[in-house]
């Protein structure tokens, strides 16, 4: 047994961390934060020629073809930057439901233009309230005439507005039960999108609404009525991706507590000197310390190819949950100006509520765990 | 990165629990419901040592099997998952033997590492006094030098197992001189605790047993041959000796029968003609218990890889026992509330469940965020060493 990445995970992380420090700093996304792109083209591209649009794309349609650790890595560096990005849209939503059940057809068209940076995806597979589970499909699909008409709202898509395509899940109205998948034009007609002002940025997140769109057959993606088995199936992937951000966040939160309590000097000695405040932080360098492993088990498991289910519910829960708190204690600790625009800890403090949320909060995660126990 | 075990730990791990599901059966050994209590069995400890598999992670020029500490932990979980009386080998496995491998002469390896392997020798720890609790560098038990053997005076306390135990490892204090800083005037000693001088005295705990001791020195007369390490390094040497205490899965393990009770009470415990496990916030208890067990149990098997990747993860090994005893402790309460009443009946009463174990875990859950180091000073642990906090 052993917990140690590999000399190219260590020069990857390196590399990734270098990157986004000198491409992505807090100033740039604080800029993202009320772009009305939400994320940055210049950035984008050269993250495709870094290859890591294509990192986990299978090398006949252009990618690298690595294994899911590699990708966690790099999740654990946007993370850390608290980048605002259709990176997790595209290259995980959209790249793994895509490449693992498309059509040859419909990945032709979109994976080679997603490795290129060329294409953005995102997904829509919640419903209008923003609940998760295949009995929260926002969507319904109309069989008319040998197409599909979808109709219907989903709260919560990120980068709707910039995206080439949406994948959306929807209930076939035939049957109630099955749920497929789309892949819609994003200009199809009949679709709109709504940027919402969430903590997380203004035009990030859009609701979308989708008023008898008309989709043919080929664009659904895999079978018909299986699209949650396909959503199941990432569901780890995706959870655990999330888990990997977390812990970047957390990460960088604890570094800039470390040096401000360190730095700051208040009854003639180091903040870090008082003992309370010593221990408040030994309280988040433990969450961070435990989240670490926990979120790279999850990744591993996934790369190895096992049964990831359980395994990245824990580390959502944990981690999630974790970074949230890691944020509270270095609030209290960091004082007012940890309050101010100016300083960066409300980057992570927002990023942590809002990766909490999305996909499912600890108490969601922990039903899954209640249900392998056998509760 | 692999965190499968290899095939001969997956060999190593049935292979303990085939044993220990045996000779559970035969009744001959006093098998405890939990592992709250490290039950003195010497024979079953020889047992163990006929396999092989106490001193498992020493190396083989000391008599062990060389293993890694890996493979320790795999049969310790399975040790305390089953209640087997481990008590007798305990502290000679864990840290008593390593700690004369790091530290010892050759007397003290020759007297005592064969002794240690084959279950013919317990071992006690005299640490805590009185006056010396979590500031452990102002013990007052003095060895005074005295042509080849230290003179030995003064009060040790809170010692597990001192009454049955056959040597005791001792901190005391061999310097006198006041411009010595505190931290070098300290020499570890093995004491036979049948040395005429020794007086002990039980203490009885909250729960009502007697688990540690008062021990009281009067001119008590140790060849020097029994100094362990250095003279004046004995706080240093302590210092290591405790991270091997703390590197185990015994916080997370001692308690795993109160869990899986829990866990048997809410699937066949109906109310409202409802199983208890099918409420939701029950359900979210158990589950959150579960996620940190796993979080915890993970976190141990990175402890140990460390220890067999030749590092003493001083920091780490704090980090996992604060979580493992914290974990314990929101285990047994948890526990008690959803048992309800039930919660409150101890061992041997009428109408009790489990066998008292929840209560009782419940009623020994202030000790466990205490022995080995409070929460607070492991804290402080981790703030300098692993935090790199400035502390002035």
């Amino acid at each position: 047994m052993n917990f140690n990445f590999s000399k190219d995970q260590i020069i990857l992380r390196k590399s990734a961390r270098e990157f986004i420090k000198k491409e992505i700093p807090a100033s740039l996304v604080r800029e993202l934060l009320v772009d009305e792109k939400g994320y940055s083209p210049k950035v984008w591209e050269k993250m495709a020629e870094l290859g890591w649009l294509g990192i986990a794309i299978d090398e006949e349609f252009g990618g690298i073809g690595a294994d899911f650790m590699d990708l966690a890595i790099l999740f654990e560096e946007l993370g850390r930057g608290a980048v605002p990005s259709p990176f997790f849209s595209t290259v995980l939503l959209g790249g793994f439901l895509l490449q693992n059940h498309a059509s040859e057809e419909l990945k032709n068209r979109y994976l080679p233009k997603i490795v290129e940076g060329k294409s953005i995806i995102t997904a829509a597979i919640s419903d209008e309230k923003g609940f998760y589970g295949k009995n929260h499909v926002g969507i319904t699909a109309k069989n008319s005439n040998g197409s599909y008409l979808l109709s219907g709202s989903v709260l919560f898509v990120s980068h709707a507005n910039v995206s080439d395509m949406i994948i959306c899940a929807a209930k076939m109205d035939s049957n109630n039960t099955g749920i497929t998948l789309f892949a819609v034009d994003r200009k199809a007609k009949g679709l709109t999108a709504t940027p919402l002002k969430t903590i997380f940025g203004n035009y990030i997140d859009y609701s979308i609404a989708l008023d008898n769109v008309m989709v043919s057959p080929e664009m659904i993606i895999g079978e018909e009525c299986k699209g949650w088995d396909y959503i199941e199936k990432i569901w780890p992937l995706i959870i655990t991706a999330q888990s990997c951000e977390c812990v970047g966040g957390m990460q960088k939160v604890m570094d800039m507590t470390r040096d401000y309590l360190n730095g700051r000097i208040q009854f003639g000695k180091p903040l870090s000197a008082l003992q309370i405040v010593q221990h408040m932080s030994v309280d988040m360098f433990t969450k961070v310390e435990t989240s670490k492993l926990t979120a790279h088990s999850a990744a591993w498991s996934i790369s190895e190819g096992l049964d990831s289910e359980n395994e990245a519910a824990i580390a959502k829960s944990w981690c999630a949950e974790a970074y949230k708190d890691v944020t509270k204690i270095a609030h209290q600790v960091t004082g007012a100006i940890g309050f101010t625009e100016e300083y960066d800890l409300h980057l992570y403090t927002k990023s942590a509520k809002k990766l909490e949320l999305l996909f499912g909060d600890g108490a969601y995660q922990r039903k899954v765990v209640a249900d392998k126990l056998g509760l | 990165m692999d965190l499968r075990l290899t095939e001969a730990q997956s060999k190593l791990q049935k292979e303990i629990r085939d044993f220990l599901e045996s000779i559970k059966k035969t009744g001959e050994y006093p098998f405890t419901n939990d592992s709250l209590q490290l039950v003195f069995s010497p024979e079953f400890s020889q047992r163990l040592a006929e396999k092989g598999w106490i001193g498992i992670a020493w190396p083989k020029e000391f008599g062990g099997q060389g293993a890694g500490y890996l493979e320790r932990c795999i049969i310790l979980e399975e040790l305390l998952k089953s209640g087997a009386p481990v008590g007798y080998h305990y502290l000679a496995d864990r840290q008593v033997g390593p700690g004369i491998i790091h530290f010892g002469s050759d007397f003290l390896k020759d007297e005592f590492l064969q002794k240690m392997l084959n279950a013919q020798v317990s071992f006690c720890l005299l640490f805590s006094e009185p006056n010396a609790g979590s500031d452990l560098a102002a013990c007052e038990t003095t060895a005074v030098e005295e042509g080849d053997y230290f003179i030995i005076n003064g009060q040790k306390t809170w010692t597990s197992h001192g009454h049955s135990a056959d040597y005791g490892w001792g901190l005391m204090r061999t310097s006198f001189d006041s411009g010595t800083p505190r931290h070098n005037a300290f020499s570890e000693i093995l004491i036979n605790m049948k040395t005429p001088g020794i007086i002990i005295r039980p203490v009885i705990n909250m729960v009502g047993l007697h688990s540690f001791n008062e021990v009281f020195f009067d001119n008590v007369k140790i060849h020097k041959k029994y100094l362990i390490g250095e003279k004046g390094n004995g706080f240093r040497q302590i210092m290591t000796n405790l991270v091997y205490e703390r590197a185990t899965i015994d916080r997370l393990i001692q308690n795993y029968s109160t869990k899986e009770a829990l866990f048997e009470y809410v699937k066949n415990t109906e109310k409202n003609g409802v199983p208890l496990s099918k409420d939701p916030l029950i359900r979210d208890g158990l589950a959150r218990l579960e996620v940190e067990f796993q979080v915890g149990r993970k976190y141990i098997y990175y402890v140990t890889t460390l220890l067999d990747d030749g590092k003493i993860p001083d920091y780490e090994a704090a980090i996992g026992k604060n979580f493992c005893t914290l974990f314990e402790a929101k285990l047994s309460d948890l526990a008690t509330n959803i048992m309800g009443l039930h919660g409150l009946i101890m061992p041997e009463s009428p109408e009790v469940l489990f066998k008292g174990i929840v209560a009782e875990s419940y009623l020994m859950s202030p000790s466990y965020t205490l022995q080995g180091g409070s929460v607070e000073i492991l804290k402080n642990i981790i703030s300098k060493r692993g935090l790199k906090l400035a502390s002035k």
